[in-house]
């Protein structure tokens, strides 16, 4: 036998079942269409942030060839050159640079990586300039955990080669500085190569295809940060300075 | 306006989002069933059993929406149940299956005609025939103006609806309070407030067995498969299944208003009860148009989702006819379906429980061949619908000795079994091929 309350109960739950039902209906004729809206947003923002990806890693893709053709060519110099010993060392740092460059998938390297990278590389033209190519590394600690796209600093000095050094005979010097500035990681790296000034507009747009890359792929990593990039040229020497947000693996886990 | 193509006349011009698509499925599903089951309902097996039948209306919408998504993927260019078949099944047995859908249209059809008449007559004590006229007429307008015609009013008819259920049992209860109608129930209906739990068990899932049957093949709710967004197609039956759920819930307590002061001659003399109860005009206009409306979105939807199938997926594959020639025929089988229904309800009234528990055995035993025909991966074997006209013989045979519960069990299983062994022996055959 139903007692008294549960009958209330069970008038209660006929006299708000069709309220609460008529509510749902009224609910989606009224956010339907804002729902549908918010849906696809969200689905648009998941597309734009996958083509974000798939051009970054196609910018990461399109510095590969050229500094692997560069590096290819230094090692064919060694050989045409019969420098059977700086070629053996040649190889193996390649293979060293190599070897370190696939282990690492990740869209983001630590600067200490980066550097060690770019270590690789400067040994590589070592061999070709030998001692001509005078290099200074001034890196403040605590920029080598300040996070940054792969081939950034290598792409700068690689471009302070091939427009700078490789075209200037006798001495070269190559000076990498990295430090923090009120949060934000300062490089620069600076050649000891002067420009005829004939040649200097058309090394500038030349050299604005690999800075602007970086400029792409550091706007990218921070959208809502002013990146900062600079080239340049003097009589005594160029240089590029650039500037971009100091982050850690740990504010990235934040 | 007359629509520009047969397809829009089946479809409408617009896809249905989640909104739309439930108050379509509510617009087919509310039906006059709907309200003279809950009293019966109520009266045999109590306040529980109105709780069931709500549950059983639920689950098998939920259950049909489950499998929507699945339907719309493997047939993607039907638009139709016929369409679906006529893909799957082959000669004889393609026709038998639709014979069958004919047979149940007819009946659901009649049901709602009957229940038409009923409700007419206890509502506005007016002869019969002028109610059904009225009503079949309105029918027939919202029929042949296509699927655009019958959403432009299924607004307008869940509006009704929900107004009468809401307003209904919140205007007597307020005015009344809950305990004086536990003790009317108490002295005069005592029975109502007893817990039947064995009996209640079987009867929900009877109810929930021939409900599941009925939304599998019934003809409209195919129709709004294809017309409500694909990716929300799912949704749209689910929530459907909830909110119809309230609907025969809302009616019990109505019911209980009608006749907790009094006995009751009949189930269908609770409806006089209930206006001679409803002392407000707007209310008793409301109730009336709420049942009107319920009734007359069924039909109209069904009179389009007939007719569209006697002539599209039945007498077109003899004739052949052009979209133009289509139309104007399905205009024609409209015209005939209202007019020998008007007839039959004006002069015939058998009862009504008769009808609806003679069929539920057809649903409970075309359940396993419409299961092959949606999820059988291989060419369907000829005799597959056969097997349910076994199971629907040997469930009527089975009423000379059970009750009509049980017969439904029985024909359900019988198909059932013999399907699985068709099945079996089919996919021997083919590995031992």
């Amino acid at each position: 036998m139903i007692t008294q309350e549960s009958f209330s109960f069970y008038i209660m739950l006929s006299v708000l079942a069709p309220i609460i039902g008529a509510f749902s209906l009224l609910f989606l004729f009224l956010f339907e269409k804002r729902l549908d809206q918010l849906e696809k947003e969200k689905n648009e923002l998941l597309l734009e942030q996958e083509l974000q990806e798939a051009k970054y890693n196609q910018l990461n893709q399109q510095i590969q060839p050229h500094f692997f053709f560069n590096t290819l060519n230094v090692i064919l110099s060694l050989a045409r050159l019969n420098r059977k010993e700086e070629l053996i060392s040649a190889i193996e740092v390649l293979s060293k640079y190599f070897k370190f460059k696939y282990k690492q998938t990740d869209p983001l390297i630590t600067m200490e990586e980066e550097i060690q990278y770019t270590r690789y590389y400067l040994d590589i033209q070592r061999l070709r300039f030998r001692d001509r190519l005078d290099v200074v590394w001034s890196v403040e600690e605590s920029c080598k955990s300040s996070l940054v796209p792969p081939y950034l600093l290598q792409t700068v000095v690689e471009n302070a080669f091939k427009h700078g050094l490789e075209k200037n005979p006798g001495q070269g010097k190559l000076i990498i500085i990295l430090n923090e500035q009120r949060n934000k990681v300062y490089l620069e790296v600076w050649n000891s190569s002067s420009t005829a000034l004939e040649a200097l507009d058309v090394q500038k747009e030349d050299r604005g295809i690999g800075l602007h890359n970086i400029q792409k792929r550091l706007q990218m990593l921070f959208p809502k940060e002013e990146i900062l990039i600079q080239l340049n040229e003097e009589a005594k020497g160029t240089s590029v300075q650039i500037f971009w947000p100091h982050m850690t693996k740990e504010d990235t886990i934040t | 306006m007359k629509p520009r193509s047969y397809r829009e006349y089946i479809q409408g011009t617009i896809t249905f989002g989640v909104a739309y698509g439930v108050v379509s499925l509510l617009a087919r599903w509310v039906t006059g069933n709907t309200i003279l089951s809950s009293p019966e309902t109520l009266v045999k097996y109590g306040l529980l059993g109105g709780i069931g039948y709500a549950m059983m209306g639920a689950i098998a919408l939920f259950l049909f929406g489950w499998i929507t998504p699945y339907i719309r993927e493997r047939f993607p260019n039907s638009t139709t149940l016929g369409d679906v078949l006529k893909e799957r099944l082959r000669g004889r047995s393609y026709w038998f299956v639709m014979w069958v859908l004919l047979l149940t249209s007819l009946d659901s059809l009649l049901i709602q005609a009957l229940g038409a008449g009923v409700l007419f007559h206890f509502l506005l004590k007016t002869p019969i025939y002028v109610g059904l006229l009225v009503f079949f007429l309105y029918c027939f307008l919202l029929s042949i103006g296509g699927m655009k015609q019958i959403h432009r009013f299924e607004g307008i008819h869940i509006s009704f609806i929900f107004a009468a259920i809401i307003l209904i049992p919140v205007y007597f209860f307020i005015q009344k309070g809950i305990f004086p109608v536990y003790d009317g129930l108490l002295l005069y209906h005592p029975y109502l407030l007893f817990l039947k739990h064995n009996e209640i068990t079987l009867f929900i899932l009877t109810a929930l067995l021939i409900g599941f049957g009925q939304v599998l093949i019934d003809r409209a709710s195919w129709q709004r498969i294809y017309i409500i967004e694909k990716s929300k197609v799912r949704t749209s039956f689910m929530m459907a299944g909830i909110i119809w759920a309230t609907i025969p819930l809302a009616f019990t307590a109505i019911v209980l208003i009608a006749v907790y002061g009094q006995g009751f001659e009949n189930i269908y003399s609770i409806l006089s009860q209930l206006v001679e109860k409803i002392d407000s005009l707007f209310l008793l206009l409301l109730f009336i148009g709420c049942c009107f409306s319920a009734i007359a979105s069924t039909v109209g939807a069904e009179l389009h989702a007939t007719s569209i199938m006697v002539i599209r997926n039945m007498l077109n594959h003899k004739y052949d006819w052009s979209e133009d020639q289509q139309l104007k025929k399905t205009y024609l089988v409209s015209v005939l379906l209202s007019l020998s229904l008007f007839l039959i309800s004006s002069i015939l009234s058998p009862n009504l429980m008769e009808l609806i528990f003679f069929f539920a055995q057809v649903y409970a035993a075309i359940i396993p061949t419409m299961l092959v025909v949606i999820f059988y991966k291989r060419m369907i074997p000829m005799l597959v619908p056969y097997c349910s006209l076994i199971g629907l013989g040997t469930g009527l045979l089975s009423l000379l000795s059970y009750n009509s519960i049980q017969s439904t069990w029985i024909s359900f299983f019988v198909s059932s079994g013999l399907v699985v062994i068709l099945l079996v022996v089919n996919e021997i055959r083919i590995y031992s091929k």
